[in-house]
């Protein structure tokens, strides 16, 4: 397996997503640059010297904090608006994904269950997640299709995470929550548990192998007659 | 001028130990809650300092996995129930009479109570690491079930969450005396619009404490039903909800950080001030965006559920993103308070800038993951780490130096070493920033929290290392501030009432100030009566 220096954006999700974090950090950035250069100016400029008089001593001045009110107040409006769209087309689910798979989390792996077959699970193994010599469980997804994700825990909370999908979702006892994702890269990703659920957390990864639909097809027919 | 008529102040003040152990003056309060709350620092600075060392290389086996739980646990749990809230409660507790005008805090007594109940607090939550199956190991926020009996089947989950119930428990107490000493105690002239911001920034951070730890109490009382009682409030096999945990905790958890910054705010904005000779620059609405932040902040809890599925998504985020708006405010004010001043950059001024530049990043983080695409990778990972520690570390932290070495002459009549001081800041803060900053790439990369090992390929190890790095910067800051509390305490040079030209009334008695406060009090007709002092003594002097 390759390990990326960045996260591949490998889900049709995932780069609504990446496109989010991008707006984000340049914006988010921008105005930090803008109050870091408004306070280093302001120690440059007005260092005390000895001698000097007593500075001007206004307090107010309602236009300006008027003014720093609103604009704050637009611009997250805007961020929100902006965000409201996104996380709805991330979390847009179809009403008939090609693949359903039910994900049980449990201490210290995961289980795969396909809607009509096979069921694939094992236990974590290693940080890294396939470089080990036991390997840990694998999803196998085709590549371009809807896929449906259904999670659940058999103890403890837990969370699916694939770095490369910008994308994780907690799996809690009790509840099954759904959503859908869209692989859009062929390879093999790092999946693993982002809620801290006791000794081997740090173990209990996964592979998610995205192949071509053809090939998931034999796939699927291969693992349920071996 | 009004004299306070002091009873008894012929009698010189006690020193001995069992007057520190029976008293209920709010200065010797005030004094015990700082110092037990920088020993329980030191603890959960040196847990973490573990924690990094054992992270400083992949596969490392410094420590276990079990040990690797109880130390994070541990050094989240010390560090926001017993050092960062408390802190600000010790702060308070020395400060408010003294800037109100008031001989002592309403209920001393119970203050005392409150004090006792945080020192015990604390010991019974490390008691646990003395237990067979060590300390409390399900994390600082302790989620259901993980920390239900079946699982967590140590005493040292119980006595965490005695321990916490107990300094939840003080803080309200202590909040209740907050408020109703500065309703009940002001001094003549001193108007709800001339109490100093630091006082105002408590009153919100007590009305915090009234609505959150309600629900954290709460929750723990539930989670001890459940393991020792045969409850099943989490446990969905018996019709509990394994969710319910996170929205009682978090509806205390995020209040908490405000009642965690709040008071650092107020810290901030009484020593911006003094250190630009000019007054604080729009103070009705750093006023107003304190119980703006405070009221928006009991609506936000949900942000840190965004990946359970089970939420409001768009609501909480909404909310959340509206928090930036009032603290933007702050922030401006703060820069207009600086500017066309006269800057001068001693310590407490180099803190309160340091205090700024991180706690922007940590805004602007927050910001981020307050966005739920965007947390849906951030959650759970070194990101949110990152931004945290921000808020805390570089935010909190910060202004708590800022205000030791601001207030440590008024507490102790000596000055801390400035040459010290100024390598201790200088040392905290790139120390901090190297630890930090790597750790926002480690989240996007894919690290979550909460691991004792992490991929041995990729840039993981590299970042790793360059936070640990970092961290023994930090220390050595630490150690530094240390020993020049040894130097500054041996050389003890004493100081006057007011070695800083500052403007509000505690800067009015004597340092430290006598066993009521004042012998008098000067005329109250502005929230810098000190400067108005100063002024007036000039301008006869010259008139």
């Amino acid at each position: 397996m390759q390990v990326q220096t960045w996260p591949q954006i490998a889900t049709k999700q995932a780069s609504v997503m990446a496109s989010d974090w991008v707006l984000f950090s340049i914006v988010g950035l921008a105005v930090a640059l803008l109050v870091w250069g408004l306070i280093l100016f302001a120690i440059a400029r007005w260092r005390f010297q000895p001698g000097q008089a007593e500075p001007p001593q206004f307090r107010n001045n309602y236009p300006l904090e008027i003014t720093w009110t609103v604009i704050p107040l637009v611009l997250v409006m805007i961020l929100f608006i902006y965000t409201y769209q996104a996380e709805t087309r991330v979390d847009a689910t179809s009403p008939h994904p090609d693949v359903t798979v039910h994900v049980n989390g449990y201490r210290w792996g995961w289980t795969f269950s396909y809607a009509g077959g096979p069921v694939i699970g094992g236990a974590a193994t290693s940080p890294v997640g396939g470089t080990s010599a036991e390997q840990p469980p694998e999803l196998v997804l085709p590549l371009g299709k809807t896929i449906r994700l259904e999670m659940t825990s058999s103890d403890v909370n837990h969370s699916f995470w694939v770095p490369d999908f910008l994308f994780k979702r907690d799996a809690i006892p009790g509840q099954t929550t759904a959503f859908d994702i869209e692989p859009n890269k062929l390879g093999s990703f790092v999946g693993r548990c982002a809620q801290f659920c006791g000794l081997d957390h740090a173990l209990m990864t996964f592979t998610v192998r995205v192949i071509k639909p053809g090939e998931f097809e034999r796939w699927r027919k291969g693992v349920q007659h071996s | 001028m009004t004299a306070i008529i002091q009873p008894g102040a012929s009698s010189a003040p006690r020193h001995d130990l069992l007057s520190w152990i029976t008293t209920t003056d709010h200065k010797r309060i005030g004094i015990l809650y700082l110092v037990t709350s920088l020993l329980y620092f030191a603890v959960a600075g040196a847990l973490s300092l573990a924690i990094r060392t054992q992270l400083a290389r992949p596969d490392n086996h410094l420590v276990s996995a079990h040990t690797f739980a109880q130390l994070f646990t541990l050094h989240g749990t010390a560090m926001i129930f017993l050092f960062v809230a408390p802190f600000a409660l010790g702060l308070a507790n020395f400060l408010i009479p003294l800037q109100i005008g008031a001989p002592d805090m309403a209920f001393p007594r119970l203050n005392a109570t409150s004090y006792w109940m945080f020192l015990f607090g604390g010991l019974v939550v490390f008691a646990g690491a003395a237990t067979n199956e060590g300390a409390a190991a399900a994390g600082w926020s302790s989620y259901a079930p993980l920390s239900e009996i079946k699982i967590s089947t140590g005493l040292g989950q119980d006595l965490w969450i005695g321990g916490v119930f107990l300094v939840s428990v003080a803080t309200i107490l202590t909040s209740i005396n907050f408020v109703t000493t500065v309703f009940i105690y002001r001094a003549p002239g001193m108007t709800m619009w001339r109490i100093p911001i630091f006082t105002w920034e408590m009153i919100a951070t007590s009305l915090l404490v009234f609505m959150a730890f309600p629900s954290l109490a709460a929750d723990l009382i539930l989670l001890f039903v459940d393991r020792r009682l045969g409850g099943h409030a989490f446990d969905p096999a018996y019709g509990g909800n394994a969710v319910l945990w996170q929205h009682l905790f978090w509806f205390f958890g995020h209040p908490e950080v405000y009642v965690m910054i709040l008071p650092y705010f107020g810290v901030i904005s009484e020593i911006i001030p003094v250190f630009s000779r000019k007054p604080v620059f729009g103070y009705t609405g750093i006023v107003l965006s304190a119980f703006a932040i405070a009221g928006l902040s009991m609506g936000v809890w949900a942000h840190h559920m965004f990946t359970t599925g089970a939420v409001n998504n768009p609501f909480f985020s909404f909310v959340s993103y509206l928090i930036a708006v009032p603290t933007g405010v702050k922030f401006f004010n703060w820069i207009a308070t600086m500017w066309r001043g006269r800057i001068s950059l001693q310590t407490p001024m180099l803190f309160s800038i340091g205090f700024l530049l991180n706690f922007l990043l940590g805004g602007v983080s927050g910001v981020m993951v307050a966005s739920p695409p965007i947390d849906y990778q951030a959650h759970e990972s070194y990101f949110a780490v990152a931004h945290f520690h921000y808020v805390l570390g570089g935010g909190s932290l910060f202004a708590i130096f800022a205000a030791l070495f601001f207030w440590w002459p008024k507490m102790f009549g000596v000055k801390l070493n400035e040459t010290l001081g100024t390598w201790c800041f200088w040392l905290l803060f790139i120390g901090f920033n190297v630890t930090f900053l790597p750790m926002h790439l480690m989240g996007i990369d894919g690290m979550p929290r909460r691991v004792f090992t992490y991929a041995s390929t990729g840039p993981l190890p590299a970042l790793n290392l360059i936070a640990t790095a970092g961290s023994y910067v930090m220390l050595v800051g630490v150690v530094l501030f240390a020993w020049n509390v040894v130097v500054s305490g041996l050389r003890h040079e004493p100081v006057g009432d007011d070695p800083w030209d500052a403007n509000s009334l505690e800067w009015a008695t004597s340092s430290p100030p006598p066993e009521h406060n004042f012998t008098k009090l000067p005329p109250i007709r502005s929230e810098r009566p000190v400067w108005d002092l100063r002024h007036a003594a000039a301008t006869q002097e010259h008139g």
